[in-house]
């Protein structure tokens, strides 16, 4: 049992609940002070280690009724035989009534009746696995099933397109073939067992398929979303359909989530003072033990402050919806964030961003703020708007291609702001080969950052994310 | 560090009495919360929207353990000198002034800078000891002879390091205090955190804790809570009142009337002997449901609508 409740939290894993080893403990823990013998009390104390919030409570309701209801399979015959569907044994894989029809004695004396007079068949009816069909023994069988899919690793299925490979290479494992060989003899021979046999063969196959089919559930379902993830993450922004787009933003705000878990505390600080005994004490030593000073105890506090500016021009017009989204998210993340927008001219969207919702907000951004891109001027519309503000507790982050249009780049004011910021950081979509070719001067803005980065798609922006928030802390 | 053992928490089906004796109705899921903490001996983080009876939960335990109730309210800048311990300050000063008068009879016979210095390090360094410290709740719960039930009140209100401060306490029930060493629990405490959700609470909290998450009670179970509370309401009126409040719930309001405040308005409703729910009494007594204006008018424009539904329901039932 312990590993089968191991095999339920890798289930749990697969399904985003996040469960570590220690909590796998307690769980355990759990099941033998409560035991198995009330299945309602057990899922509720494992939801109670395992599940941390409502929502993974739900997911985890959803998995533990799927895991742990595995009926026993279905190979039983007689109450449900329909006598149309006897005379039809051709629809039998589609039908599951025909599948429980029972099989008269004289049905299967006509299969042993042909076993007779070819040894084949009759070594096929006494392989266990025959014999378990025949007698209808679910246990048994259902243990086979189990046994072949592990024999297989059928819990690494990943993809519903694996499903049928799945099921026929765990037929294979319980030794289907046989049976598959012994339905083609008695076609050839046209013996009136035919029938017969062919009903047990699908009864197997429909029951392995529903197996593989449930697993498939409870495996792969959750695997298939993180390849999902996985893979948009990875991809290029601008190549991203627009289908994926609310799939992006989802990815987004989870990455947002998990940068601000982690790194939100190492912002906040001891804001009140705690008296320093030792310190004072010691201080009063040279007025004989009189203490004239207290001191306290107290963390300076650092505000950091990020300046975030992203270009909208019709040249990163893919890139721009993204970067946008970003912004916003990162404007949720840190305290003090201020937004800009520019193309050919600049200005502050912080409070779009504060009072719309992120596609309102983005759409009123783009509408503003679009047009043909001029660095030079737009530069000069940021130092206008924020130089004053810029100290060495500021990082400068800029989002562009840096295509100036051949226009001047102003380098100087980039210079200055370098000088004052803590860190100015440059976020270039391209790829870093094409910097400086044609019209873009990233290779001279460059010399004007801390850092710049190329930055295309999902998994660079969280890795610089990560390293900005660090180093903002 | 021993552990006790109290009868009353043997099962599930115990706790559930045992609470009932002390008018606290609870859900199966409750109950087992308290069990496996019990038995194994975790922490229980309790969640859920304000005034469903997390707080209330802890209190109940106590009065059925007859265990004391250590309360530790937490806040914005809540540190470890007001949770932890403090040192007293001022009998830590009065020490030093009664060492410096006695310091000449201490030294009696000490020639020399050397030997002073060597007898002085002789006596027992008591500035910073046991006797000098002024325990907070934390401390005060693992100081207790015989066990205490300590509710760490509101804990998403405190500060990200209070919560690295409770980790220690929450795995291996001990404090280290650096002037002395490790303190260890005399008797392993119960622990209980409540979390009104207003931010996440880091993973490492979370998962030394056994997660309970106490949602609205369904219809029946409010109505035994109630039945309970205000025994003196009648049945109609119960049954009216609680699926009204339902109702209330299901209506997009800042703040859902949770079950403290089904019960107060219970209450209100037997001081004017209303006997049944009329549109003129509710929409007077609103304000012991709705904390805001603007959930009030809302409600307000949908009263006859919702007390008519609930009416019918009753009916067909």
């Amino acid at each position: 049992m312990q590993s089968n409740l191991v095999d339920f939290i890798q289930v749990l894993r697969s399904h985003d609940i996040r469960v570590s080893p220690a909590e796998t403990l307690d769980a355990v823990g759990v099941t033998t002070t409560l035991g198995y013998s009330d299945r309602n009390l057990l899922r509720d104390g494992l939801a109670m280690t395992l599940a941390k919030t409502p929502a993974e409570e739900v997911i985890f309701l959803d998995c533990f009724d799927r895991f742990f209801q595995q009926d026993l399979a279905d190979f039983s015959s007689a109450e449900m035989s329909d006598p149309q569907d006897e005379n039809n044994d051709t629809d039998a894989t589609d039908d599951t009534a025909a599948q429980t029809e029972d099989l008269s004695t004289n049905q299967l004396s006509a299969l042993e009746l042909a076993a007779q007079n070819n040894p084949s068949l009759e070594s096929l009816l006494q392989t266990p696995l025959m014999e378990n069909l025949l007698n209808n023994n679910r246990n048994e069988l259902t243990l086979a099933i189990k046994a072949a899919a592990q024999q297989v690793d059928l819990q690494q299925i990943q993809m519903f397109t694996q499903k049928g490979q799945f099921t026929r290479r765990i037929l294979d494992a319980m030794g289907e073939e046989q049976i598959r060989n012994a339905v083609i003899e008695l076609e050839k021979s046209e013996s009136p067992g035919l029938a017969v046999l062919q009903r047990y063969r699908d009864i197997l196959r429909q029951q392995v398929r529903d197996y593989v089919e449930r697993e498939y559930l409870l495996h792969a379902e959750g695997k298939t979303q993180q390849f999902m993830d996985d893979i948009l993450s990875k991809t290029r922004l601008n190549n991203i359909e627009h289908i994926y787009l609310h799939k992006v933003h989802e990815l987004i705000r989870k990455m947002a989530k998990k940068l601000a878990s982690r790194h939100s505390h190492k912002r906040r600080r001891l804001k009140r003072g705690q008296l320093n005994m030792a310190k004072t004490l010691r201080k009063g030593i040279p007025n004989d033990g009189v203490m004239f000073n207290t001191f306290w105890r107290q963390v300076k506090k650092e505000k950091p402050q990020i300046l975030a500016v992203c270009d909208v021009s019709g040249s990163v017009a893919a890139y721009s919806k993204f970067l946008l989204l970003f912004l916003y998210s990162l404007q949720d993340i840190l305290p003090k964030v201020r937004s800009f927008a520019f193309s050919s001219h600049l200005g502050e969207v912080s409070a779009y961003f504060d009072d719309y919702p992120v596609e309102k907000a983005i759409e009123l951004v783009n509408w503003k703020y679009g047009g043909a891109t001029d660095y030079g001027n737009s530069l000069m519309d940021f130092s206008k708007l924020a130089l004053d503000d810029i100290n060495s507790n500021t990082t400068v982050i800029i989002l562009g291609d840096a295509r100036n249009n051949n226009g001047d780049p102003k380098l100087d004011i980039l210079k200055s702001i370098f000088q004052r910021a803590r860190q100015v950081i440059w976020l270039n979509p391209e790829s870093r080969r094409a910097w400086g070719s044609g019209d873009s001067e990233m290779l001279r803005y460059q010399s004007a950052c801390h850092f710049s980065a190329e930055c295309n798609n999902l998994k660079q922006l969280e890795r610089i994310v990560d390293q900005l928030l660090k180093s903002t802390r | 560090m021993h552990t006790q053992h109290f009868p009353q928490l043997d099962s599930v089906e115990l706790i559930e009495q045992g609470f009932e004796s002390f008018g606290y109705i609870c859900s199966r899921k409750i109950a087992t919360a308290v069990f496996l903490a019990f038995q194994l001996r975790k922490p229980v983080l309790i969640e859920g929207p304000p005034g469903v009876g997390k707080t209330e939960l802890a209190k109940t335990i106590s009065l059925l353990l007859e265990t004391p109730l250590i309360r530790l309210q937490c806040y914005e800048g809540l540190d470890e000198a007001k949770a932890l311990y403090e040192w007293k300050y001022g009998k830590q000063l009065l020490y030093t002034q009664v060492l410096k008068e006695k310091l000449g009879d201490l030294l009696q016979g000490a020639t020399g800078l050397a030997e002073s210095v060597a007898k002085l390090h002789q006596f027992g360094d008591i500035f910073y000891s046991e006797e000098f410290l002024e325990p907070r709740p934390l401390l005060k719960a693992m100081q207790q002879e015989k066990g205490a039930i300590l509710l760490i009140d509101e804990v998403d209100k405190s500060d990200y390091e209070f919560e690295s401060l409770l980790l220690e306490i929450l795995s291996d029930y001990q404090i280290s205090i650096p002037e002395i060493g490790t303190v260890k629990a005399r008797t392993t405490p119960m622990v209980f955190l409540t979390s009104n959700n207003t931010r996440d609470i880091s993973d490492a909290l979370k998962r030394r804790c056994l997660h309970l998450y106490i949602p609205f009670p369904t219809v029946e179970l409010e109505e035994r809570i109630i039945r309970s509370r205000v025994p003196n309401v009648s049945e109609q009126l119960r049954h009216q009142l609680v699926g009204f409040v339902h109702s209330l719930r299901q209506l997009d309001l800042k703040k859902a009337p949770a079950i403290s405040e089904t019960i107060d308005w219970a209450r209100s409703l037997i001081l004017l002997h209303a006997d049944q729910l009329e549109e003129e009494l509710v929409r007077s007594t609103l304000n012991v449901l709705l904390k805001y204006e603007e959930d009030i008018e809302t409600t307000d424009s949908e009263l006859r609508n919702l007390l008519s539904s609930n009416s019918s329901d009753t009916r067909t039932a």
